[in-house]
């Protein structure tokens, strides 16, 4: 029992070392944005614009529910105007990030992960490096410079379409207006939460396509272990997320 | 000339080199056989850096590898090309974007260079038309993913090329045009190479000398005519197993 346990610990500590070295390694390149610039805006496009639809869906979606549930709690209690505020609130703060960071996790994080896995048990890394390339600089910078830059778009477009989706719901489905819904939006609102929300972007950018670089950098096994890649970088992905957004959230409260 | 001087490396705690010394002379094709799983691709990769030694040197003309700077195995991979086993050509680049890479980075910049002739010499080199330029990876029968691999390999004319297992997955017709090739480019381009293989006939077809590598360690090393000649029971074993079957019922 304890020699698993110190076995697993060691992993951890394993892991840690690993992707502190990859990491160093990341923002050694980062100065020199000659060497990937044209890599990072190919992958910058495949994340933001391939992903656009789905999370313009998911943004949709969550603001649609939001706005229907604050409505069903404080209809016997308080104004309605208190929808607008709840929707711009949770999407701005939580929702927007946080929801978009899952969906480009499961599509992109997945992606990188199976894709950068298979160049490994295919050997195209090591021939990558036996090419006097360095799979850092080809591979891994490009797809986390891409990841920051296109998380800023994509987290403003699912933050619109909530509060859009938000509105049309309280208006189409709770008993309010139109002016309630942006009265209440307005009387929430504070340029702190769409900073936060804009702080969020590029670190779940980076949180999202580092993980799923270094893991699909360590696959091993074949077909099966780059299966094993994909959805190991999707759920360190996820709880990742979750862990760092625990983490923002007091910083916020103390900024806000 | 790459000189390898006990080379010991242990794989998740089994030993797979065991105090390795070998010499690959300038201009020779070296082939080292072997059952498989005893380290015949563990030495290749150990010779451009890919797997670091537990103990020994491998000096690759007087760098050594396991000790080298950036710089210095910059240099040595400079003077290496290696043709994997599954030809590992990256899947999202075209033919062309793969043989580019066998040339050091940011040579097309240069305004001297003419990449695009140095591609076509090297497509002809492996006998294939330049309108496979364009193609995919997925698009290519096997025999042809390693020619585009050889291609890659010579296109920067590299003093050594590794081989390994340059024949595995290809029917005996494919096999023997590779072979062919292997032995082209060798006397085309005079580069030294070193070739890992299981196959005996490409071996004795290839070989200037022939290393039998058996439990980590070098068992036998000659010309085919010496090993022909072994009075070592493993190596003939190795060598003609057929006769092994036939003395064993």
């Amino acid at each position: 029992m304890l020699e698993r346990i110190g076995a697993k610990a060691l992993t951890c500590v394993q892991h840690a070392g690993h992707a502190g070295i990859l990491f160093t390694a990341t923002m050694c390149v980062l100065p020199h944005p000659r060497r990937y610039w044209s890599a990072a805006m190919v992958q910058a496009k495949r994340i933001g614009v391939d992903g656009l639809g789905l999370v313009i869906v998911v943004g949709g979606l969550s603001g649609a529910l939001l706005a229907q549930q604050t409505g069903y709690q404080l209809s016997s209690m308080l104004p309605m105007s208190l929808v607008g505020g709840g929707v711009v609130g949770g999407m701005l703060t939580e929702l927007g990030p946080v929801l978009t960071a899952i969906v480009v996790a499961g599509r992109t994080g997945a992606g990188i992960g199976a894709e950068l896995g298979t160049m490994k048990v295919t050997d195209q890394i090591d021939a990558l490096v036996t090419l006097g390339r360095d799979p850092v600089v080809e591979l891994v910078v490009p797809r986390v410079v891409g990841g920051v830059i296109a998380m800023v778009p994509l987290i403003i477009v699912a933050n619109f379409a909530g509060i859009l989706a938000g509105w049309l719901t309280a208006v189409s489905v709770l008993p309010m207006t139109t002016a309630e819904y942006v009265e209440g939006a307005r009387s929430y609102y504070h340029s702190a939460a769409l900073i936060f929300s804009m702080v969020k972007a590029p670190i779940f950018g980076f949180t999202i396509t580092f993980i799923a670089s270094y893991v699909g950098l360590r696959a091993e096994g074949g077909a099966a272990g780059v299966g094993r890649t994909a959805t190991a970088a999707v759920v360190s992905i996820i709880v990742a997320i979750m862990v760092m957004d625990v983490i923002l959230a007091p910083v916020y409260k103390a900024v806000s | 000339m790459i000189e390898i001087r006990s080379l010991k490396k242990s794989l998740g705690g089994k030993p797979v080199l065991d105090g390795i010394d070998l010499d690959v002379l300038e201009g020779e094709s070296l082939v080292i056989m072997g059952p498989s799983g005893t380290g015949k691709s563990v030495l290749l990769k150990h010779i451009v850096g890919l797997f670091d030694p537990d103990e020994g040197d491998l000096l690759v003309d007087g760098m050594s590898v396991p000790r080298a700077d950036g710089h210095t195995i910059r240099e040595i991979r400079s003077r290496i090309s290696y043709v994997f086993q599954n030809s590992a050509l990256f899947d999202s680049l075209t033919v062309e974007g793969n043989i580019l890479l066998g040339l050091p980075e940011g040579h097309c910049r240069r305004p001297d260079m003419d990449c695009d002739k140095l591609v076509l010499q090297a497509l002809e080199h492996v006998n294939l038309e330049p309108d496979v330029l364009r193609l995919l990876p997925a698009e290519l029968s096997g025999g042809m993913t390693k020619r585009v691999a050889l291609a890659r390999a010579v296109v920067g004319h590299q003093k050594y090329i590794l081989y390994d297992e340059p024949t595995t997955g290809l029917d005996p017709l494919n096999a023997s045009k590779i072979n062919e090739l292997i032995a082209h480019l060798k006397n085309e381009l005079g580069s030294t190479s070193v070739i890992v293989t299981h196959d005996v006939d490409s071996a004795f077809n290839l070989a200037d000398r022939i290393a039998v590598l058996s439990d980590g360690r070098i068992r036998a090393l000659g010309t085919p005519e010496e090993l022909r000649s072994s009075p070592d029971p493993g190596v003939q074993r190795f060598l003609d197993p057929t006769s092994a079957l036939a003395g064993s019922v």
